[in-house]
């Protein structure tokens, strides 16, 4: 068989897949991207092809100070950056500490190394709705402990207002941290020994060994790590959806907001068009993070 | 080389054919868990039997729950497959009749409009035309625990003014936050919480025309001031702010706090978690100008795109003989029925249904308006910071306006955008 027969074969086996693909994914997303400029709502819905074209005013209304959706959509996008700034770093260095921890020998430490998993690999959906009973203001432990403590005097509503963000902030880094942990452990048992070995006999302290081996050594670990947990993070939804429920009212971040104004609301142009802005947004970090894997191969 | 072809041909076949199966003579009906599934099923399934042997088409029946079913009426909407008949909210109604996606009909099939009761016959509008036949109706009351009344020596209030003097007698006796159970910032239905309030003092959400946001008025604000000093006052616990309505049913449910304003659905609840509770209902209290309930309830309607549209008729139909809609609010959801001849059933004049009833009389529905749902979310959000400056102690003298106004302004922008 020539090779041309044999790849016209391949491609034969490979259509399926592929059709099943162009529909499944290609077409939905230009679909949906096209959505954004038409004014697809409540009254076009049933007429979806007869939307008239509205070019970039959606993306002028979502973005735009002025409108209340606008305020609201920045306002979730301020919000996911914020969550991002402290849940990232937050979860890298807990996870930095304990991979450390891990990585010297002691009695039990395959058990430990399970252990620390558990909140990574419990569903989503248990854990948050775990952590909602968690910061309920009336029965939750936390207030429970804060009020026991004498730190407080009275319960604190948590899961409502201002500080809803915070108590997501800390459900989330709970859960996360084992991730973060789990990775950077891969990376320093990938560090060779000879270094470590060559650093002491010039004479390092342990501290020395750490700035000077570990941590350089885990840099490109270290960047796909924080480079995906953000991409990640502009996605987060499941703990905000359950923690405060479908209208985190202040504390929206883009996912839920998308899904409140295009599902909830019937402005499927608008929320199109929020969406197509995230998918750029993450597009960007992904191709930052392809270079960054490229140096870090250089490394 | 052939057979490769051959592969790729089955695949596609068989995709395609399990697409386009679909039988007919028979109608798809979406309705909600109305009633626990041990005996709502059986119940559906008897008389899906029943209705096939009268006419010949066969009802498959699909429980949707209340959280998915907005989401999936949408789709069914937009891509005008899936049910023939559904159940909608009644304040879903007129939002989905705009999209063009529901079947016009004629209320003189199914008796009249005056057959039905007046707020679910309005709910069921959209611009003048009828989108859906009026199925059954709730209304919230007052709910109060006797023994708990009579420990503190007081009667159940007739006016707002003297619920707040009962509440503190209550609280005197049972302590702070024992009085009341209030809806707080997580009830998706908080709207109808405050509504009730707001009618009774003599505002309305709209001007009369439906044009311009009407609830910042003056009514409005001592309205809202009122259901704020529930929790100021200590009547209501400051937990209450972040409630949704189940934990504030559970609350009153379980003994812990005197008055609560429920639905009849929440009978079936007491039963279940606390039958001996000394509970009563009466009418909600008199504002200053009157007295005011609100209207909810589910309606039946028809996919425009239906191909069964005659059987979805007659289903809609057979479900409304007085008979089967009697059974069905009676026995199984815990409703009113919303055709008013039903009433005529004596159960309706007994107990607690006497009152359900008299309310049910003068309950008020909201503006049938498709963009209805961009209002109440407006509303709601700015009730949610009021709440929220209650709960955390920045509440002061001009919270209530300053928010009240803020929801108006973007009440008035969702408003401009009706057609």
């Amino acid at each position: 068989m020539s090779s041309q027969a044999r790849g016209r074969r391949a491609f034969r086996f490979i259509l399926p897949a592929l059709l099943c693909m162009l529909f499944v994914h290609v077409i939905p997303i230009f679909w949906g991207a096209y959505i954004a400029f038409i004014d697809l709502d409540i009254y076009t819905i049933t007429r979806w092809m007869q939307a008239p074209f509205v070019g970039l005013r959606n993306f002028f209304t979502v973005f735009s100070p002025a409108t209340d959706v606008g305020v609201r959509y920045l306002r979730s996008i301020w919000n996911v950056v914020y969550f991002g700034l402290v849940t990232i770093p937050a979860g890298y260095l807990i996870g930095l500490l304990v991979a450390l921890l891990l990585n010297r020998k002691f009695f039990g430490r395959t058990l430990v190394r399970g252990l620390i998993l558990l909140p990574y690999i419990t569903p989503d959906s248990v854990a948050y709705n775990v952590w909602r009973f968690i910061f309920q203001a009336r029965i939750g432990i936390v207030n429970k402990y804060l009020l026991a403590l004498g730190l407080i005097k009275e319960p604190i509503i948590w899961l409502v207002g201002d500080r809803a963000i915070y108590a997501v902030m800390i459900a989330s880094v709970w859960k996360g941290w084992p991730f973060a942990c789990l990775v950077l452990l891969a990376g320093l048992q990938s560090i060779p020994q000879e270094l470590y070995e060559a650093a002491k006999i010039d004479g390092a302290s342990s501290f020395g060994l750490f700035r000077f081996v570990t941590f350089p050594m885990l840099r490109p670990v270290s960047a796909t790590l924080l480079l995906l947990s953000a991409i990640w993070n502009f996605h987060a939804f499941n703990q905000f959806y359950i923690l405060l429920g479908a209208d985190p009212g202040k504390a929206h971040v883009p996912s839920t907001f998308i899904l409140q104004e295009a599902f909830t609301n019937f402005h499927f142009g608008q929320g199109a068009a929020m969406s197509v802005f995230l998918t750029v947004v993450v597009l960007l970090m992904t191709v930052v993070i392809l270079r960054v894997r490229r140096r870090g191969e250089e490394w | 080389m052939r057979r490769s072809w051959v592969l790729v041909m089955v695949f596609l076949w068989v995709t395609l054919t399990s697409v386009t199966a679909m039988g007919k003579g028979a109608i798809t009906f979406w309705l909600m868990p109305n009633a626990p599934d041990e005996t709502h099923i059986p119940w559906l399934e008897e008389k899906a039997r029943e209705f096939e042997t009268q006419t010949g088409y066969k009802v498959n029946f699909e429980v949707i729950g209340w959280g998915e079913a907005w989401q999936k009426i949408s789709v069914a909407l937009a891509s005008q497959t899936g049910p023939d008949v559904f159940q909608v909210g009644t304040t879903w109604n007129p939002q989905f009749a705009a999209t063009g996606g529901l079947e016009k009909l004629d209320l003189a099939e199914f008796g009249s409009a005056e057959a039905f009761m007046k707020a679910n016959y309005v709910s069921t509008t959209y611009k003048g035309e009828s989108y859906g036949v009026p199925w059954f109706a709730e209304t919230r009351c007052l709910f109060y625990n006797k023994d708990m009344f009579a420990k503190a020596g007081v009667q159940p209030p007739a006016t707002y003014d003297e619920l707040k003097a009962v509440g503190k007698k209550i609280v005197e006796t049972f302590g702070e936050g024992s009085a009341i159970a209030i809806a707080g910032t997580n009830a998706w239905d908080l709207l109808h919480n405050w509504a009730i309030v707001l009618w009774a003092y003599g505002g309305d959400l709209l001007t009369p025309d439906n044009k311009q946001a009407a609830f910042n008025g003056e009514a409005g604000i001592t309205a809202m001031k009122w259901y704020a000093s529930l929790i100021l006052d200590g009547l209501a616990a400051k937990a209450c702010a972040e409630y949704n309505q189940p934990q504030a049913d559970a609350a009153f449910i379980n003994g812990n706090v005197a008055m609560c304003f429920m639905g009849p659905w929440n009978i079936a609840g007491i039963e279940q978690e606390n039958p001996d509770l000394p509970y009563d209902v009466v009418e909600p209290p008199a504002g200053p100008v009157k007295r005011a309930s609100f209207s909810g309830g589910s309606n039946l309607v028809i996919l425009k795109g239906s191909p069964n549209k005659d059987a979805a008729k007659e289903w809609i139909k057979f479900l409304l003989t007085k008979e089967n809609l009697v059974d069905y609010t009676k026995n199984l959801s815990h409703m009113l029925p919303a055709k008013i001849e039903a009433f005529e059933d004596p159960y309706y004049d007994t107990g607690v249904w006497q009152v359900f009833k008299k309310t049910l009389g003068y309950a008020t529905a909201y503006p049938p308006l498709a963009v209805w749902g961009d209002i109440e979310n407006a509303v709601v959000r700015e009730f949610r910071n009021i709440l929220t400056a209650v709960a955390s102690g920045q509440y002061s003298e001009d919270t209530v306006k300053l928010y009240l106004d803020q929801a108006a302004e973007k009440v008035n922008e969702a408003l401009a955008r009706e057609r």
